[in-house]
């Protein structure tokens, strides 16, 4: 019963948690877009534009919710919430601080990969569901990259658990005590961290959404409060990958000076910040190039890169 | 004289020529004229092609007893136009032999014939409503046509409902027949079509089967506006037909009425013309650049070419008042002398574009994602390039130095130091080098005409007062704007304006030769080739 | 009748708190939209240049939230109808206005969109002369085309017009 109470509470925490978050990445969003274009971004609504996005957020939720014509309305209705719930169910288990986790699963990390590995059928449900062409395509080239890269994202990963020799999440933090596995495995970030832009459809892999090519993609027909669900969803994603990063690369919890979960919040901010940097310099991918880069450039490497680790380790340990 | 004659006797070997004319190129812009018989036209035109000329332009003129279709032909290499024209005295419904096969870019002038003036191309694919809507009953360049400017709610209405009915009836015929393809629209509201162009695109999964460019959606019956309205009245116009770089296309119209009458602009003027020119040039390649990144899906660029162009921007408004379409060219002159301050602003631009252009060309060309998408995409030939009679950079981007600056140099452009960048890619990423390359040219450009301008008055002491009466004649008048070959084809009849004003705009000719250079493509490319081909609607439209 | 016995309620009645937190409610909301205006990606002609021209680091209007260009009609709440209508683009435009949800706001940007601009002259048979003729307009600019600040500032009053007390 206590226990019941816990997961309750926590998971109404983390939906809080989530909503304040994503509204506030999307504001950092525009801010460090700006910066990097030579712009201010929003200025006047709030102290430093600060309520900007709660503006945005309110306005969608007073937006008519529309039903295109000939749609699939059970698909239509469902598809947001099918991608924006997995995402609750990772934070299960991503250690904020050195007991500040809510259920600290000893296959913790497989758990989240589980739940991220969901968001697409979403996605595509909402390409289908739209009966518009554009959105079609959009959810087409959303399930073949999100099944391309979801491999190099968790052979990047193997490489961890074998350092760590655990799945649990707390486990991995605690082995890099010392020394952050960045430093041991620049490579597996590396492709980690390009399959997890991927994954969350950030530029340059952007394509299931890409604006200049597919409208607007899979959400093309999607207005109101449900856009701004895949919205929220999307900046929960790359919040996400940012925090299975920290834990697993860059040292989680440990830190001087600072209490654990401080320092966490701090790198997985960094690392938002990366992935928003890369967003606004480059250009975009071609479907058939993205493709063709998860299976003969990332995959080859990161299986090499794992054979190099148990060569590695194996040495170590005569 | 007779050398001339000797030289192109194969153009009418054996053919049946009602009249032929040897003009004076200084005077009205052509070299030969022959009037042929409707019967020769095609082998007329097979000879042509044979020898690499273009076929530059294709007007149809409604005489008050015959139409007549007027055929331009041209070439890169050394400039020799001839005017070709066929008669028919078929009032209602003239009929004129298609050139479709021959010279792919007729396609469109053709349709664009039918469409103006019903006259019927025989043996034309499509011969379809090109610019207007499909409903319309009209054709509104014939002489009798008197306007209709009270119906325009009941057309749109009109349309909407036949569209209406016609989308329910086509995409049931497009299921039957089509079983693993589809077809779907791109525009006329896209993020990428850049205004308001639409391409039905035949797709198999996102393999791109065939492409239909769809036209007319930004039409304002420029070239009928003409006919109403008087020489001096028409020059608003101009900066509103191709806006990005309005400057060029001033130039065109101006140039033309200059000619006609057989007057000089005063020198100052001339170069007060070139180095705005110029300045626009760079302008309007910024402005493609910044939105064929964006495009790719690359916003940041976008900002720092608008960052720059607001720079030349600012030096335009202080000379014309304008930020973007100037009407600021006078016959003879120009509207205004260059204030004060404006030298300073340009010495302090040229140095900063300069090295702004490094930067460009170091993180876009170092960029391997801009490579692989922009590296052969978008494969233009020579030979095709000649079919559609493709002009300005991307033509250049075939590796042929043809600008209208060097081929047939107007103004004071043989005095200016510069040159024609060429690169023989014929893909996307040549285009764009090519671009990038005149944007440092007609830097040097600008800076010359500006440090050599000298003193004295900004109008020619012919200058007319008032709107002048253009000699009855045909006159052709080009420029090199920054899409490519910039015509004008005025039939004259010695009154206070035109009787025909035929635009011949270099994105035209640029956009119908998409289909080709699309086939076997992705989506994503679609944009990309479309991008690099740099298009402004309304020029197409006009 | 009605009115009568409003003004009769007592303030401490129910109903009268309940349409205060309404009101309120009302007001808040109103704010919100106001401030965050999505224009649609969605240029006509001469006018689009100078529209792409806000979003330029020398006007930037993401300073007042107007920023976010979305390029589909479902998710954008004002429509900038920027140049000239031409009959054959008229029907789309009426199109885009229907697929946009409510409530959602029109700017007719420029001469043409308002009523035919220089396009207009007795015989013209290409344009359809002023938007409002088949969509409804809340804020009109002048010019030829009007200059980007002049949008910035149609923007502001379209704001304006929106938290306007309603009675």
């Amino acid at each position: 019963m206590n226990e019941l109470f816990r997961i309750i509470l926590s998971l109404v925490i983390v939906i809080g948690f989530v909503l304040i978050n994503s509204l506030v990445l999307v504001w950092l969003e525009r801010k460090v877009s700006a910066r990097i274009q030579l712009r201010r971004g929003p200025l006047y609504v709030g102290w430093f534009g600060l309520l900007q996005t709660f503006a945005d957020a309110l306005k969608m939720l007073g937006k008519e919710l529309i039903f295109p014509k000939n749609c699939d309305k059970v698909l239509y209705f469902l598809a947001p919430i099918l991608s924006f719930a997995p995402v609750l169910g990772a934070f299960l288990v991503i250690p904020f601080g050195q007991h500040l986790v809510i259920q600290d699963l000893n296959i913790g990390l497989l758990l989240v990969f589980a739940f991220s590995g969901l968001s697409f059928i979403g996605i595509f449900m909402a390409g289908w569901a739209s009966n518009n062409k554009y959105s079609l395509l959009g959810g087409m080239r959303s399930v073949a990259q999100n099944i391309s890269y979801e491999i190099p994202l968790l052979l990047s990963s193997l490489n961890i658990v074998m350092m760590a020799k655990s799945f649990r999440l707390s486990d991995i933090v605690r082995a890099q005590a010392h020394v952050p596995f960045i430093l041991l495995q620049p490579l597996a970030f590396i492709i980690f961290i390009t399959s997890a832009l991927a994954e969350s459809n950030r530029t340059p892999f952007d394509i299931p959404e890409a604006e200049s090519e597919l409208v607007a993609g899979f959400h093309t027909e999607y207005s109101g409060l449900r856009f701004g669900i895949f919205f929220i969803s999307e900046y929960t994603y790359v919040f996400i990958s940012s925090c299975v990063a920290t834990a697993l690369f860059l040292g989680g919890s440990h830190g001087p000076f600072l209490s654990g979960w401080a320092w966490f919040l701090m790198k997985a901010y960094f690392v938002v910040f990366v992935v928003m940097w890369v967003r606004w310099t480059l250009p975009r991918l071609r479907s058939d190039q993205l493709i063709t880069f998860a299976w003969k450039v990332l995959i080859p490497l990161s299986l090499f890169n794992i054979i190099c680790t148990a060569l590695a380790l194996q040495l170590l340990k005569q | 004289m007779t050398q001339t004659q000797n030289d192109t006797h194969w153009i009418t070997e054996g053919l049946t020529v009602e009249s032929a004319l040897e003009h004076v190129y200084a005077k009205n812009g052509f070299h030969q004229e022959f009037v042929i018989s409707k019967d020769s036209l095609r082998e007329l035109a097979q000879r042509f092609r044979s020898r690499e000329y273009f076929l530059e332009c294709l007007s149809v003129v409604d005489y008050p007893d015959h139409f007549e279709c007027c055929y331009q032909f041209n070439r890169w290499d050394k400039i020799h136009r001839v005017l070709v024209k066929v008669r028919n005295p078929d009032k209602t419904h003239p009929h004129f032999p298609t050139l479709s096969d021959i010279y792919e870019g007729a396609n469109w002038y053709e349709r664009e014939g039918y469409d103006f003036f019903g006259v019927i191309f025989d043996n034309h694919p499509h011969l379809t409503r090109l610019l207007l809507p499909e409903t319309a009953k009209i054709h509104p360049m014939r002489k009798d046509f008197k306007g209709d400017s009270g119906t325009d709610v009941e057309d749109v209405l009109a349309l909407i409902e036949y569209e209406d009915h016609q989308y329910e009836k086509v995409s049931q015929e497009l299921k039957n027949k089509y079983q693993k393809d589809y077809f779907i629209n791109m525009g006329p509201q896209h993020p990428s079509t850049h205004g308001v162009l639409r391409l039905l695109l035949h797709l198999d999964g996102e393999r791109v089967l065939e492409t239909y460019p769809v036209i007319g959606y930004s039409h304002r019956d420029h070239e009928r506006m003409a006919e109403y309205k008087n020489y001096l009245q028409f020059t608003p116009n101009m900066g509103r037909m191709d806006y990005v770089g309005a400057m060029s296309f001033n130039f065109g119209y101006i140039g033309l009425i200059e000619k006609a009458l057989g007057m000089a602009p005063s020198p100052r003027a001339e170069y007060i013309r070139v180095f705005s020119t110029e300045l626009n040039r760079i302008a309007s390649h910024l402005l493609w650049l910044g939105t064929y990144l964006l495009d790719l899906g690359a916003m940041t660029p976008f900002f720092y070419c608008f960052d720059d162009r607001e720079n030349i921007l600012d030096m335009l408004e202080m000379l014309t008042g304008e930020r973007l379409t100037y009407n600021f060219f006078r016959f003879g002159g120009v509207a205004y002398d260059v204030p004060e301050g404006l030298g300073d602003q340009l010495k302090a631009f040229i140095p900063k574009m300069r090295g702004r252009l490094k930067d460009y060309k170091i993180l876009i060309e170092k960029n391997i994602i801009f490579m692989k998408r922009t590296k052969e995409i978008g494969v233009l030939t020579k030979d095709q390039a000649l079919s559609y009679g493709v002009t300005g950079p991307m033509l250049r981007a075939c590796g042929i130095a043809y600008d209208i600056r060097k081929a047939e140099p107007y103004s004071i452009y043989p005095e200016m130091n510069f040159e024609i960048p060429t690169f023989p890619g014929c893909d996307t990423f040549a285009r764009y080098q090519v671009r990038l390359a005149e944007i440092e040219q007609s830097l040097r450009i600008a800076e010359q005409a500006f440090a050599k301008m000298p003193e004295g008055p900004i109008k020619g002491e012919k200058a007319p007062k008032v709107s002048p009466k253009v000699p009855a004649g045909e006159f052709y008048f080009a420029v090199e704007s920054a899409r490519g070959h910039y015509g004008e084809y005025l039939v004259a009849n010695g009154s206070a304006n035109p009787y025909r004003l035929k635009q011949r705009t270099p994105s035209y000719a640029n956009l119908s030769s998409l289909s080709s250079m699309l086939s076997g493509h992705l989506v994503a490319d679609v944009v990309a080739v479309l991008g690099s081909t740099d298009v402004v609607m309304p020029e197409i439209d006009r | 009748m009605e009115i009568r016995e409003i003004q009769k309620v007592t303030p401490d009645d129910i109903q009268v708190s309940e349409g205060v937190a309404l009101f309120k409610l009302d007001q808040l909301l109103d704010k919100a939209r106001s401030n965050s205006l999505w224009p649609l990606t969605f240029g006509l002609t001469c006018c689009a240049i100078e529209m792409m021209a806000v979003g330029s680091p020398r006007y930037d209007i993401d300073r007042f939230g107007f920023g976010v260009f979305r390029a589909t009609p479902r998710q954008a709440d004002v429509m900038i109808v920027s140049g000239t209508i031409s009959r054959k683009m008229a029907p789309r435009i009426k199109t885009l206005y229907d697929q946009m949800p409510s409530p959602k706001w029109v700017i007719a940007m420029g001469g043409c969109a308002i009523a035919g601009g220089p396009f207009k002259y007795p015989g013209q048979y290409a344009i359809l002369e002023g938007i409002d003729k088949i969509i409804p307009v809340d804020v009109y600019i002048p010019g030829c085309p009007p200059r980007p600040e002049a949008l910035v500032s149609a923007l502001l009053k379209l704001q304006e017009k929106i938290t306007a007390k309603k009675d």
